[in-house]
């Protein structure tokens, strides 16, 4: 454990009662990339949802689902700072590297977490609201406190906290939610194993340093390449499906079927690289290109139905 | 953890001049937030009440 982080929980024992942190610090408690990613696919429920909203309550419930997406990713940071501490990535975090109080962070998660949910429940509805409080607990208590340090299939299980917000911005237009934005958890929920195990190839000594018990740690290498591709496998079909059920057009077609073929593609490579440097730059390409997937498929579902660029597919005469 | 007990009863010590411009910069940022917040929800109020808020009884 750092120094830095010793002292500045000692301090939180006896002496400082606030940190000199700046706006920066608590932003970046936030997450800003994964709210970003939330922001885009929660934007993607809601334009592909059978439905209209004022566009006013939309950005003012977009802003609620991040700020809750935020909230939650602030309480893992809270959770995790031992950890987060000793590996190498994330040492460099506002709370390990001593900018920000343990209790700070806390006090920062827990309340925009309510005042996120409470926002959420005035402006859209009151599914959506509890649709946000169950993801912010998924991430902060059953992925974070429980499963993360628990079992290699953490992300796997956790995966579903960050698939749920299309299925909000679904309930936010619709006050429901329906098969669209179930497709859209899938292709989420399909695509973080292989996303978060490119990584943990990558950082697996981080991982065994603080003791998590990613997939290479606990299964070998050889098992997490295996489960990488046939993950891909899985999720490249399903990220196909908006355009077979109508949600899609001709461009998400064509743009699922290419990039879906360049993740299987690399994640071929992952498995067939398997040593020295070659392996680690395999497995990163994977990981890079993973998020450049998942956002180039919901900007053109964005694009497609709430840009008007939408050239539906010719229905097949039976 | 290897701290003396007795450190912790020390007082804690003085804020430099760079802590405090840090602390004021972050109380500026805070103001904005809640400034922002204010306007956020009154934005959103006209949005939920609608067209008909013009349209009522004096």
């Amino acid at each position: 454990m750092s120094a830095a982080f010793d002292q500045i929980t000692q301090a939180d024992d006896g002496v400082a009662l606030s940190s000199t942190g700046e706006a920066r610090d608590f932003f970046a408690l936030l997450k800003p990339r994964v709210m970003f990613l939330v922001i885009v696919t929660a934007l993607g429920g809601m334009v592909a949802a059978p439905g209209t909203v004022n566009p006013v309550i939309g950005f003012a419930a977009l802003l609620a689902i991040s700020v809750g997406a935020g909230a939650s990713g602030c309480l893992n940071m809270w959770w995790d700072a031992d950890i987060d501490a000793v590996m190498a990535r994330t040492a460099g975090r506002p709370i390990p590297a001593g900018r920000i109080l343990p209790s700070e962070a806390l006090a920062f998660g827990l309340t925009l977490s309510i005042g996120s949910v409470l926002v959420l429940g005035l402006v859209a509805n009151l599914l959506s609201a509890a649709m946000l409080a169950f993801t912010i607990f998924f991430y902060a208590v059953v992925y974070s406190m429980w499963l993360k340090r628990a079992t290699p299939q953490n992300i796997v299980i956790g995966g579903a906290a960050g698939a749920f917000p299309p299925m909000i911005g679904e309930a936010v237009v619709t006050g429901d939610f329906g098969l669209t934005s179930i497709v859209l958890f899938a292709i989420i929920f399909l695509w973080t194993p292989p996303h978060f195990w490119a990584l943990a190839l990558v950082k697996s000594g981080d991982y065994a340093r603080a003791g998590i018990p990613m997939l290479p740690n606990v299964a070998g290498p050889a098992a997490t390449r295996r489960q990488i591709v046939a993950y891909t496998l899985v999720l490249t079909p399903v990220a196909v499906l908006p355009a077979l059920m109508g949600f899609g057009g001709l461009i998400y077609l064509v743009v699922s079927v290419v990039t879906g073929l360049a993740m299987i593609g690399l994640s071929l490579r992952v498995l067939k690289v398997t040593e020295g440097e070659p392996a680690n730059k395999a497995a990163y390409a994977l990981f890079g290109f993973s998020i450049l997937y998942l956002f180039l498929l919901f900007a053109v579902l964005l694009a497609e139905n709430g840009l008007g660029l939408m050239w539906a597919l010719p229905k097949v005469q039976g | 953890m290897s701290q003396d007990p007795q450190d912790r009863k020390q007082p804690p010590a003085a804020f430099s001049p760079e802590d405090m411009a840090r602390r004021n910069r972050r109380s500026v940022a805070l103001a904005l937030v809640l400034g922002g917040l204010v306007l956020f929800f009154f934005i959103v109020t006209l949005a939920k009440t609608g067209p008909a808020i013009l349209n009522r009884p004096l």
